[in-house]
């Protein structure tokens, strides 16, 4: 940046030129000390906060001898060996992305979708989504290209009305379908779509044909063996159709098709090996671990609020995910929406350039305003004008989709102002009109981008809890919602409620053990954003 | 749409269908643009509305000139106390985060390597994306205890026998279990990244000429960043405290834990009894409102008033960074 200024040193080397030299160094150490204060403040506050939840005094030496043995040097070894092998290091990257990117995702699935009640979900997902496609494809059969867009919308929307008008007489229908078979529905069928697209890209068609047909001959042979021992298949199906198969594909275009990297693929199989054999040798050798708050129980079970050894957040973390997850929902359309019109369709002059203008200056304002602002006039909107009775889903979700409104815009704008314009103008002189430059050069061009912005705007709001004690949520619920319209509580706003708990046990265990819960939920969005992020930074610089 | 290469002029036009499917979508995205706009309409009505409707039950004159913040129990509002318990948190992360901010922003955009900035950065920037209630417990459980430690030590310095003398000793007080000093700290380290990033970005845009020619009249690099870049920047660096300010004005989750619920007026001389004992700001009686068991009444209609003072502050602040940001700005051709 700066240019280099150093070669005064040898025109002045008096007394006075050497103090002026020590003078400049304790400068810039005082400046690079005040850039570091907050960085390694933070760090010792969150060593506080993970000291009480993991309570790691508490485990004995021979418990770390057999961690450092087990997990921590095969992985110091695999670390140093990919370094100086550019080819494996990307395959091992991409295996441990795909491996924990599965594993998270057939996790919240499941959770939310048992929180849900898979059978209400697969009857929303039949009427809004699987008649809609159907239908929407009969009429793209029929050559008239222009009408798709509509026809989609306005299928799912009557889709979507008629599964709500015609609950009471669907929904015993569909509730009579073993468990299995409703996430057989939601799952495995749009993963089998979701590969049958990739794969005919990718592959030959008739290898996609292939691959669809052995996905859903496992997860049927999956449901076949546990039936036969007698366990409910519901959580495996999931398991397999969003955790395995896309780790398969994955792992098998790596081994199939990058021979030098194949080694690294299996970087994440012998961690999970080297972690079995931890737990085997641990379990034979009697070994304590540390007695730490960060348990099973605190995340499986529900809160309590005098006995720590039974108090856990499952429901707090399922309100999280759902409140978030319907959140983006509602905030990503109108978002790009916005976006969309001030960077692809606003004028520059005219009555229609101020309103622009005035549409990006209240952007930025709106950007501003404190969050519990946004909490009154969620309040004032939801509760007093609508009518919804406090704490649901719908309106937790709907105020926090106005607060990051602002930031959903913002980043979409950046998106799309950093697609070239040599591709609209492009598509233009091919005859496109302005929507399908659009649909097809622009918005894929830019959806990444997108796409990075909204998570980290998601990842902003999973930790807000101001606006959330202005509408009156729950602070305290002991089971996760099961609808939109039904009352849930989030992690933030249990640790707001638990701070006036003196019982060491919640106030220097259970309550950071759950601040530790809410920030990897936090580093796993931040995680994805920015995978997301490189590998769209990889298409472009190609 | 027409493939045909011979097509006359009325095949080119495109059909009517495209036409009206094009239109539809361009109102569809006019409208979500315009939802921005109703956002904004929508804050300002339901402020305004329950804000009107409390001024009417208690003068405007009695609430902004009020000593007493008691809704509950005395119903008693005078929002002094608030603003005297904002003000201070505020002054306090201020005197933690400008500086500091500042600095980084010099050393990131002034001394720091390509590679050291590229790791320093994005460090810089979690400080702001943890959850204010993590802040906040942090204050309360951590931060707290820690300071409780180490000053009662310097409260044994005053000799008990000489009260006429309070104004030539060093009085700090021993910590409250709520008090503003935790939470002053907690909001100063989160707005941090706020003040260094947009002030590198002031600095940074300082063209390289400036420093070339100061360099060239044999200026030494501390000379040129604190001479030429810093003064040359003033606008950006001056924007980018007020908009810290207004972020730490409007932070909630951590100074309502860390702060307590006793809304006070600020002591005089001893202003380290302000730092130590336990205040509220105004966001933080709107939480206390919201929680309360019953929603409604004279109070509930208070925490608008609240919202709609601290919103305008909050405004006004925003406002006059960017036009401090416009107005001041030297262009460089």
């Amino acid at each position: 940046m700066a240019v280099d200024g150093d070669t005064d040193r040898t025109l002045s080397v008096d007394s006075r030129g050497r103090l002026w030299g020590l003078h400049a160094t304790l400068f810039e150490a005082g400046l690079f000390g005040a850039t570091l204060f907050g960085i390694v403040s933070l760090c010792i506050l969150f060593g506080y906060i993970a000291f009480d939840a993991f309570q790691p005094l508490t485990a004995s030496i021979r418990w770390y001898l057999l961690i450092a043995g087990t997990l921590i040097l095969p992985t110091a070894a695999g670390t140093l060996y990919a370094r100086r092998q550019p080819a494996v290091r990307a395959a091992n990257a991409k295996a441990f992305g795909v491996v924990g990117g599965a594993l998270v995702a057939a996790l919240c699935t499941y959770i939310v979708v048992d929180a849900l009640s898979p059978y209400d979900v697969a009857l929303v997902l039949l009427f809004g989504g699987y008649l809609p496609a159907v239908f929407t494809l009969l009429v793209r059969r029929t050559n008239r290209t222009t009408q798709l867009g509509p026809t989609a919308i306005l299928s799912v929307g009557g889709g979507l009305a008629i599964a709500h008008g015609g609950y009471d007489l669907l929904r015993p229908i569909v509730g009579t379908a073993a468990q299995w078979i409703a996430y057989f529905a939601i799952v495995t069928l749009p993963v089998a779509f979701g590969l049958w697209i990739v794969g005919r890209r990718r592959w030959t068609r008739q290898t996609a044909r292939r691959a669809v047909l052995a996905v859903i001959v496992s997860v049927l042979l999956l449901v076949v063996l546990a039936l036969g021992l007698g366990i409910d298949p519901s959580f495996w199906v999931v398991l397999l159709s969003v955790g395995a198969i896309p780790v398969a594909v994955v792992i098998g275009e790596i081994v199939v098709l990058d021979p030098a990297g194949r080694l690294g693929a299996a970087g994440p199989f012998v961690l999970i090996g080297c972690l079995s054999v931890f737990l085997a040798v641990e379990r034979q050798l009697g070994l304590e671990g540390p007695d730490g708050y960060l348990t099973t129980t605190l995340l499986l079970e529900s809160w309590h609020g005098l006995d720590a050894s039974s108090a856990g957040v499952y429901p707090q973390i399922v309100g999280s995910i759902v409140i978030v997850g319907v959140m983006g929902v509602l905030a990503f359309p109108v978002g790009i929406g916005a976006a969309l019109y001030l960077e692809e369709y606003a004028q520059r002059s005219g009555w229609r350039g101020r309103v622009a203008t005035l549409l990006e200056v209240n952007i930025s304002n709106l950007a501003g305003v404190p969050s519990v602002v946004y909490g009154l006039l969620g309040l004032a909107l939801f509760r007093n004008a609508l009518g919804f009775p406090t704490g649901i889903v719908l309106s937790a979700a709907g105020t926090l989709g106005l607060l990051i409104l602002p930031i959903v815009v913002v980043s979409a704008q950046e998106a799309l102002r950093s697609v070239p314009d040599s591709l609209r103008e492009a598509a233009v002189g091919m005859g496109a009109s302005r929507w399908q430059t659009l649909r097809t050069v622009v918005l894929p061009e830019a959806l990444p981008g997108m796409l990075t912005g909204t998570i980290l705007a998601l990842a902003r709001a999973i930790g807000e809890t101001a606006p959330l004690v202005i509408i009156a949520v729950a602070t305290t619920k002991y089971s996760p919602p099961d609808g939109i319209l039904s009352s849930a509580t989030v992690l933030p706003l249990q640790i707001f409620a638990a701070r006036s708990n003196v019982d060491p046990a919640f106030r220097h265990g259970i309550v950071p053990a759950a601040a530790v819960v809410l920030l990897v939920l936090l580093l796993l969005m931040n995680t994805t954003a920015i995978v997301v992020r490189n590998r769209f930074d990889r298409r472009s610089q190609q | 749409m027409s493939s045909e290469p011979n097509a006359d002029r009325e095949s080119l036009q495109r059909n009517d269908t495209v036409v009206r499917t094009e239109r539809l979508y361009g109102w569809a995205i006019a409208a979500s643009a315009l939802l921005t706009i109703l956002v904004t309409v929508g804050i300002v009505l339901a402020l305004l509305g329950e804000a009107l409707t409390f001024w009417s039950a208690v003068s405007p004159l009695s609430f902004f000139t009020g000593t007493k913040w008691s809704p509950i129990i005395d119903g008693e509002y005078g929002l002094l106390p608030l603003v005297s318990g904002t003000l201070i948190v505020t002054v306090g992360s201020a005197l933690i985060a400008l500086p500091t901010g500042l600095a980084a922003a010099l050393y990131l955009s002034e001394y720091a390597s390509e590679r050291t900035r590229s790791v320093l950065k994005p460090a810089l920037e979690i400080l702001a994306g943890v959850p204010t209630v993590i802040y906040g417990y942090m204050a309360l459980v951590y931060i707290t205890p820690l300071f409780q430690g180490i000053l009662p030590v310097s409260i044994r310095l005053i000799p008990p026998g000489l009260e006429p003398l309070p104004a030539f000793t060093l009085v700090i007080p021993s910590l409250q279990t709520f008090n503003v000093l935790s939470a002053s700290i907690v909001v100063g380290i989160m707005i941090i990244p706020m003040v260094s990033s947009i002030s590198e970005d002031a600095l940074r845009s300082v063209p390289d000429e400036l420093r070339a020619a100061a360099y060239g009249l044999g200026s030494t690099k501390y000379d040129v960043s604190t001479k030429v870049v810093v003064p040359a920047a003033t606008s950006g660096i001056v924007a980018s405290f007020v908009l810290a300010l207004s972020r730490a004005i409007g932070e909630t989750m951590a100074v309502t834990m860390a702060m307590g619920m006793s809304p006070q007026l600020p002591y005089f001389p001893n202003v380290f009894r302000n730092l130590a004992e336990s205040s509220q700001t105004m966001t933080g009686a709107m939480v206390q409102i919201a929680s309360a068991d019953s929603l409604g009444g004279v109070t509930y209609e208070a925490m608008f008033a609240l919202g709609l003072t601290l919103f305008l502050i909050t405004l006004s602040m925003n406002v006059a960074a960017e036009l401090v940001r416009r107005r001041f700005r030297e262009v460089y051709q």
